[in-house]
């Protein structure tokens, strides 16, 4: 007899439909599974025989044959083995198949027939959605996580015994109690505020652009000038995720397993240390461990200290800063896995730290060339606005006229709604987002703000991706001041902005 | 006087240089005494030139500049470019333009219009090949078309830094490199304490337009002193340790020099006659938004920084008329994102007037 049962696999951040056909005939007792199955998927034959004898059933004491289809992709982890006790019930005689061939099972068996968690149910219960298929058998433990996609049905089994009743037409058991909250959420007074910061109206300007366009940022400063303060801020006035782009986030932490309790509700703020590898910041996803990169989708990666960072590990991320996906290329297979992220980093202007405060700075010339030399001309090309940050002024230190995160918040939210709206027709969100036609036909500058930019680019001041990205952060800014049309005050500003590049003289008086 | 301890060592180094061949290496030579004795007597016998591009003039060569001849003087000098200016240096208008390598942005601003007005008015501008005041004099001349002559403190054909190799290119065309050390040789670490020298012995004005409180910066001033030429000073903000040097040299009696014109005035006029001011302005800055214009004047008067512009007009007023303004050329940022105002380069773009029908 025949039988057949649906099941996915996981492969990186990619689910892969798996179809488990089990064979029962005469012969001599054997099990046996074929289909690249890993060791992991090997040894579900004892789990499974176990499982299916103490959970009360026949395991039949003839030859069966497991084929795991297609039969060219590596199948990983215990996942299948629900879909595997399934299909050799159904073989068997003892479960009836019909609902089996619209449903998917995903699970791992313990000996005494209980169903464990696997990972990456999110991820699953996405494709089972979008393979059409109705119905999601899974763990208890992950089944709240499962029901965050609309239109699936979702059933939370305990036991192989319970999918056997779910499978034929039976009730699914009940869902757990929601876990106890992680800790309360933080009162409102200790989350980063902007205006805790002390007299920055450039970097905080450079901050609203920055979140409402979604371009990358590099501050540059004395230490102890807030810099890291400003990054981390930065959160703080970013809008809360949209469904797809939680269910994105929840969807990678659930594949790493993590523990995921519901959506994801606040944006992922990574900050690797400078000792980080390229292949710790790129890499793809293995056995529960991601790239920096990939972690940081949908949020903010900051780079503190950009100047000691190795100088592969910057050049590394070129491409997922130019493209918005990384590329993984390994021995047995490679993968190109989305990722969208906002670059906040910080830096010292020279090795001492103190160029530009005037007498305090102790390098030589040739100390501040070396330092500037490590950061790549590709690597700043590809940050749209460099900030300089300096000690702000005895007198700025008064509390009025600091923006606080509310109103900055506000503001981010209403220039991002106008860029959504004009940008909606070529599937994009974000001005950063915008590449060369995109740009044409949605950044229209007035005259003045033409031969301004005729100006920059005759003066060589500007690369032609230069010239693109301070298109874009003059968009942006428009949007901020709610102004249709790019003028000429707005390209100054992106020119400002985006700060200077090469060499320049050294002191400041 | 502070100045004099601080320059001992370096004073030792000219009287080293001032000795003649066979006493210096008696003086020096050590164990390798007779085999560079030697070696002197074979090369006294022919002058043939190390390398193509550069000429070598020794000391007894008819157009070996006569000013330097008073001084210790270099007994070899290397030169590469338009050797006809050495018939200028003797005349009697030549300015040395000395200051520090580490110089701030008002510095390089003040050092690169004293080169420019000076070249516009027909004199010629010494200064040494090293970054800060040396190569901004140099720039400024080149800016006004003019031919300076520049003293390098390692050979020609190896240009330290390199990033001064395209202004050394540029002045080889238009101007003269000078060197003591034969074309090919590198640096060596007495060689630009031994240009200061050829520099100062050239020119019959020194000034001197930013200088630490060091005997680094000021041992140009010193040697101006030590061969009785005229020494002038730019003052600075007295906030900034670059110009300390300057003020000490003003309060010992260095003329004060606010403009190219004042350099003039010191120059012996030649047969009487005095000397025209410069002749280059700047463009005029008419037609200038009202507030671009109020922009530039607060960072002339010293609020240079965005932050210190958004207290009077607004942080978004602010950024963008700093970027306009450094797009005309009428500003220039340093490290730290400080303003400074300068003059636009005379090959202007077209007027640009935000409001009018440009």
């Amino acid at each position: 007899m025949l039988a057949r049962a649906h099941a996915f696999t996981i492969d990186g951040l990619h689910t892969r439909r798996i179809t488990v056909e089990v064979d029962i005939r005469a012969g001599l007792p054997a099990f046996t599974i074929v289909g690249l199955a890993d060791t992991a998927v090997r040894e579900a034959r004892e789990r499974i025989q176990a499982a299916i004898r103490n959970a009360g059933f026949d395991f039949p004491a003839r030859r069966i044959t497991a084929n795991l289809a297609p039969g060219d992709v590596p199948k990983a982890g215990p996942g299948l083995d629900l879909a595997l006790a399934c299909a050799v019930l159904a073989a068997s005689g003892q479960l009836d198949g019909a609902m089996l061939g619209r449903a998917v099972m995903l699970g791992e068996l313990s000996l005494d027939g209980r169903v464990r968690p696997s990972r990456g149910s999110l991820a699953v219960a996405e494709a089972t959605h979008r393979a059409g298929l109705e119905l999601l058998a899974l763990a208890s433990a992950s089944a709240r996580e499962a029901g965050l996609i609309d239109g699936l049905r979702v059933a939370p089994v305990e036991s192989l015994r319970s999918a056997v009743r779910v499978l034929e037409g039976g009730p699914p058991d009940p869902l757990p109690a929601p876990a106890a909250h992680p800790g309360a959420p933080r009162p409102a007074d200790r989350c980063p505020e902007l205006s805790d910061v002390i007299g920055q109206p450039g970097a905080v300007q450079a901050l609203v652009v920055a979140a409402a366009g979604g371009h990358n940022c590099l501050l540059s400063g004395a230490p102890g000038t807030g810099k890291t303060m400003l990054a981390q801020r930065l959160g703080s006035i970013l809008p809360p995720m949209s469904r797809r782009e939680a269910i994105e986030v929840t969807r990678i932490r659930g594949l790493l397993g993590t523990p995921v309790t519901g959506l994801a509700s606040e944006r992922p703020f990574r900050a690797p240390h400078h000792s980080i590898t390229a292949a710790g910041l790129i890499g793809g996803v293995r056995g529960g461990w991601a790239g920096e990169v990939l972690l940081a989708h949908n949020g903010v990666l900051f780079l503190d200290e950009l100047s000691e960072f190795s100088r592969p590990t910057l050049d590394a991320l070129r491409q997922p800063l130019e493209d918005g996906r990384v590329a993984v290329v390994r021995s047995r297979h490679s993968a190109v896995y989305p990722t969208r992220f906002m670059l906040m980093a910080a830096t010292n202007p020279c090795p001492c730290g103190y160029a530009g405060e005037g007498e305090d700075c102790s390098c030589s010339p040739g100390d501040v060339a070396r330092h500037e030399r490590r950061l790549s001309g590709p690597l700043l090309d590809r940050i749209d606005l460099l900030v300089e940050v300096r000690r702000p002024r005895v007198s700025s230190a008064s509390e009025e006229g600091r923006t606080t995160s509310a109103q900055a918040r506000e503001l981010v939210r209403e220039a991002r709604a106008r860029a959504a709206r004009r940008l909606k027709i070529d599937g994009l969100e974000l001005n950063a987002q915008m590449d060369a036609r995109a740009l044409r036909s949605h950044v229209h500058l007035d005259s003045r703000a033409e031969a301004l930019l005729g100006m920059a680019r005759e003066q060589g001041a500007l690369s032609c991706r230069g010239e693109a990205r301070v298109m874009s952060v003059a968009r942006t800014i428009a949007d901020v001041e709610a102004s249709a049309r790019v003028r000429a005050r707005d390209v100054g500003a992106a020119l400002t902005l985006r700060g200077r590049r090469g060499r320049a003289v050294r002191h400041a008086a | 006087m502070a100045l004099e301890h601080q320059a001992r060592d370096r004073r030792r180094l000219i009287d080293l240089l001032s000795l003649e061949d066979g006493a210096l290496i008696a003086a020096l030579g050590g164990r390798r005494r007779k085999e560079l004795s030697g070696a002197i007597a074979d090369v006294r016998g022919d002058r043939r030139p190390r390398h193509a591009n550069a000429a070598e003039i020794c000391i007894h060569d008819p157009c070996y500049p006569s000013a330097l001849r008073g001084c210790v003087a270099p007994c070899m000098l290397s030169l590469a470019g338009r050797s006809e200016l050495l018939e200028a240096l003797s005349g009697a208008g030549v300015v040395a333009i000395l200051g520090s390598e580490r110089a701030s942005h008002y510095g390089v601003t003040v050092a690169r219009s004293l080169g420019r007005g000076l070249a516009a008015a027909g004199v010629c501008v010494v200064s040494a090949a090293r970054e800060g005041i040396g190569a901004a004099a140099q720039e400024g001349v080149l800016e006004a078309d003019g031919a300076g002559v520049t003293v390098c403190g390692d050979g020609l054909e190896v240009a330290t830094p390199r990033g001064l190799a395209p202004l050394r290119r540029r002045i080889a065309s238009r101007g003269c490199l000078l060197s003591e050390l034969p074309s090919d040789t590198g640096g060596r670490r007495w060689g630009p304490i031994a240009a200061q020298r050829t520099i100062v012995g050239l020119a019959s004005v020194a000034v001197v337009v930013e200088a630490c409180d060091t005997s680094a910066d000021l041992f140009g001033a010193h040697l101006t002193r030590r061969a009785g030429r005229v020494l002038a000073a730019v003052p600075g903000r007295i906030t900034s340790p670059l110009s300390r040097g300057c003020h000490a040299l003003l309060s010992d009696g260095a003329c004060l020099i606010g403009d190219a014109g004042d350099v003039l005035e010191l120059l012996p006029a030649p047969n009487g006659v005095s000397r025209p001011r410069p002749t280059w302005t700047p463009t005029p800055r008419t037609r200038l938004d009202p507030s671009l214009a109020g922009v530039l004047e607060r960072v002339a008067a010293g609020r240079d920084t965005p932050e210190e512009l958004a207290d009077e007009v607004g942080i978004s007023e602010a950024l963008s008329a700093l970027g306009e303004l450094e797009l005309l050329g009428l500003l220039i940022r340093g490290v730290g994102g400080h303003y400074l105002p300068r003059d636009p380069p005379p090959a202007a773009g077209p007027d640009f007037d935000r409001h009018g029908s440009g």
